[in-house]
């Protein structure tokens, strides 16, 4: 996987780099906007990483210039600023995601990835399938090896998000963001606490559990 | 050159626009009484001349030149104010109290003359006496003159011009006097206000104005700035307060932070040992240290934007119902009874986001501080007042009378809660919340003692009516 870091603070750039290079994503560095927008030309990138603030041409105006030229490529803001404001310009200018300085390791993998693969499936799915875990998106039901599990509505979106990123760590905040939309972190876990409750449903009485908790950066749903 | 500072205050001339205005009226009330009373004396005197004439030459007609004669002489020795003078034909005098027709020329039709005559005062000097007089042909062709001293009406109308004068000018007088009385009053009661201005202007922001009680308009402009220099000082006493809460808040974590990252370099250094619980100890006071600033950084903002942006309709029970979803597995988790009890068909304006966070906070707060075995309520209604209340009511142990204004106030926690995690952030970014939206927080006693443990605390975020 080919990704774009486009950010002006070097260091923080090689720590991306080294960080995603270990997760197995290659990375290319540019250190301001003109040259980030040169090397989004010549094409070839699964995901870019754009600082908001930059020399030269600041992150939302390469974007936008790229979405103009018809570049469909993920992009992922980074920015130190912070207020949903600033998160609602990013992606109206053609990000697809936002995340505030500073950041986790974590956080940021797990962003790119779900970025990257959100490119791989391209058609709208009607049903998804997770080793033997099925959803049926029209009938909104839940089988695992044939036998019905009986989901809350909000469960029932939270496992789409975790089928829909399957073999991907996700994070409590993203779960926070994409699944209920809110955008601040509750002092306690209470996204835990739902995990835990769709874990009882989809792995109690099954031999094999599928929800993982992943130390230090959130869950996986593994086949 | 500067006028006088009492001159150039805004009553002194609204008052001098007003005298203006007022005497120009006066101006023309008097210069009709003057056309009216005047005209009147003339055409009275002018009547009674006439009225002589016609008797006289009434006398005439019945019984000739020898009984008009006759008849002038003895009014002429009557007190009557007339003058007499009955002329031949061709003019030279018969009789009468006066020498000669004032009027220089006469063709036989009657006419009239403006003339004077002269009298002597007591003292035997000469006075002129403004008079009127009445010229006619007799039927037989004498000619008589009939003339009244209209002195006596003439003074009339000049001492009603000298009163008319004298009312201007006390009119003016008294008007500037009151203009004065007004100016120096709204004066006195501006300067104290000005001084107040000069003062905060000076750094005093102590300083504040003094209101007499007297419920006018500069007691509630009074009143108007000593509440604005209330909540600037609070809100600059916050942000001094937010420094110093600050500085305590993010040092501690840091200095722990650095103490252990300097020991982890040591023990690595030395070669003893693994860096990594102490790396993974380090990550973790950052994460808090981060949170914090995160939640300061967010009071502030909200703080210093006044209002909350973004703000849109939205029924508050909706709000409620989605937040309360994300609590309630945890509630269940920790065996606390959750009840909901949310009133439709309301509607709040506000940030969504911001109040779905501070919703999320008062919750935060009563799981954390919630036994096993108790119960928290959520309820969104209406008062009676119109504004909608958002309401979080648990059975912990509560919050001292005394302490609850405190809770509010950025960094506190009270001292049984510092075992506890969180900054002491949560309920101060609910009030700044609260306030972004023109709202305000209130805390309560619970519903009493549950078991050991109570009173419980019963914390509403409240609203203003929508639209």
């Amino acid at each position: 996987m080919q990704i774009l870091i486009v950010e002006d603070d070097l260091e923080a750039a090689e720590a991306m780099d080294r960080g995603l290079s270990e997760a197995g994503f290659t990375c290319t560095r540019t250190a301001d906007g003109e040259e980030g927008l040169a090397a989004a030309r010549n094409g070839g990138f699964d995901v870019m990483i754009v600082d908001r603030m930059m020399p030269r041409m600041d992150g939302v105006a390469l974007v936008e210039t790229l979405r103009r030229e018809g570049d469909q490529t993920p992009v992922l803001f980074l920015s130190a600023l912070g207020e949903i404001n600033d998160r609602v310009t990013g992606l109206k200018a053609g990000g697809d995601d936002y995340l505030v300085k500073p950041y986790a390791f974590a956080e940021l993998i797990a962003r790119v990835e779900a970025l990257a693969r959100r490119r791989e499936t391209g058609s709208v799915q009607t049903l998804l399938r997770v080793g033997d875990l099925e959803m049926d998106l029209i009938g909104r039901s839940v089988h695992r090896q044939g036998k019905e599990i009986d989901l809350q509505p909000r469960e029932f979106q939270l496992l789409e998000f975790m089928m829909r990123h399957a073999g991907q760590s996700v994070t409590r905040t993203m779960l926070l963001e994409k699944v209920w939309e809110y955008h601040f972190d509750p002092q306690t876990n209470v996204i835990d606490v739902h995990i835990s409750r769709l874990r009882s449903k989809i792995d109690k009485g099954f031999d094999k559990p599928m929800l993982q908790t992943i130390r230090g950066a959130g869950y996986r749903l593994d086949a | 050159m500067r006028l006088p500072r009492l001159l150039r205050t805004t009553p002194f001339r609204l008052t001098l626009l007003f005298l203006a205005l007022f005497a120009a009226a006066a101006s023309a009330f008097l210069a009709y009484i003057y056309v009216a009373t005047a005209g009147e004396a003339t055409r009275r005197s002018d009547r009674e001349i006439t009225r002589e004439m016609r008797s006289l030459a009434g006398a005439y007609d019945r019984a000739g030149i020898d009984a008009l004669n006759q008849s002038l002489i003895e009014r002429a020795a009557s007190e009557r104010p007339f003058l007499y003078l009955l002329m031949k034909p061709d003019g030279t005098r018969i009789s009468g109290s006066i020498e000669e027709s004032p009027l220089e020329s006469f063709e036989g039709e009657p006419k009239w003359a403006t003339f004077q005559v002269t009298d002597l005062d007591v003292q035997g000097r000469e006075i002129k006496h403004p008079a009127r007089g009445l010229q006619e042909k007799m039927s037989g062709g004498e000619i008589l003159f009939v003339g009244a001293d209209v002195g006596e009406d003439e003074a009339y109308v000049i001492k009603i011009v000298r009163a008319l004068w004298g009312a201007g000018a006390l009119v003016v007088v008294l008007g500037l006097a009151g203009g004065i009385i007004v100016s120096r009053n709204v004066s006195r009661s501006m300067a104290g206000l000005t001084e107040v201005v000069d003062a905060v202007r000076n750094g005093d922001f102590g300083a504040r104005a003094n209101v007499r009680g007297t419920r006018d308009e500069f007691d509630e402009l009074a009143e108007g700035l000593n509440e604005m220099l209330d909540r600037l000082e609070r809100s600059m006493a916050g942000h001094r307060h937010a420094g110093d809460a600050i500085a305590h808040d993010l040092r501690s974590p840091l200095t722990r932070l650095r103490a252990r990252l300097e020991a982890a370099y040591l023990d690595v250094e030395a070669g003893k040992g693994d860096a990594t619980q102490a790396l993974a100890q380090a990550l973790d006071d950052t994460d808090g240290v981060l949170k914090t600033f995160g939640a300061v950084l967010a009071i502030a903002r909200l703080q210093a934007a006044g209002q909350a942006p973004d703000q849109t309709l939205f029924d508050p029970a909706e709000l409620a119902a989605d937040i309360a979803e994300l609590y309630e597995p945890l509630c269940e988790d920790k065996e606390i009874d959750f009840k909901a009890q949310l009133d439709p068909d309301l509607s709040v304006r506000g940030n969504r986001e911001f109040l779905a966070q501070a919703l999320a906070n008062i919750l935060d707060n009563a799981v954390k501080y919630t036994p096993c075995g108790g119960a928290i309520m959520l309820r969104v209604r209406r008062r009676s007042s119109g504004e909608v209340e958002f309401s979080v009511t648990d059975t912990g142990p509560g919050v001292p009378d005394n302490d609850r204004a405190r809770v509010v106030e950025r960094f506190v926690r009270l001292e049984n809660s510092r075992n506890q995690p969180g900054a002491g952030l949560g309920l101060s970014l609910v009030g700044a919340v609260a306030e972004a939206h023109g709202g305000r927080l209130e805390l309560d006693e619970g519903p009493g003692k549950v078991g050991e443990v109570g009173p419980g605390l019963r914390v509403a975020l409240i609203l203003p009516r929508a639209g």
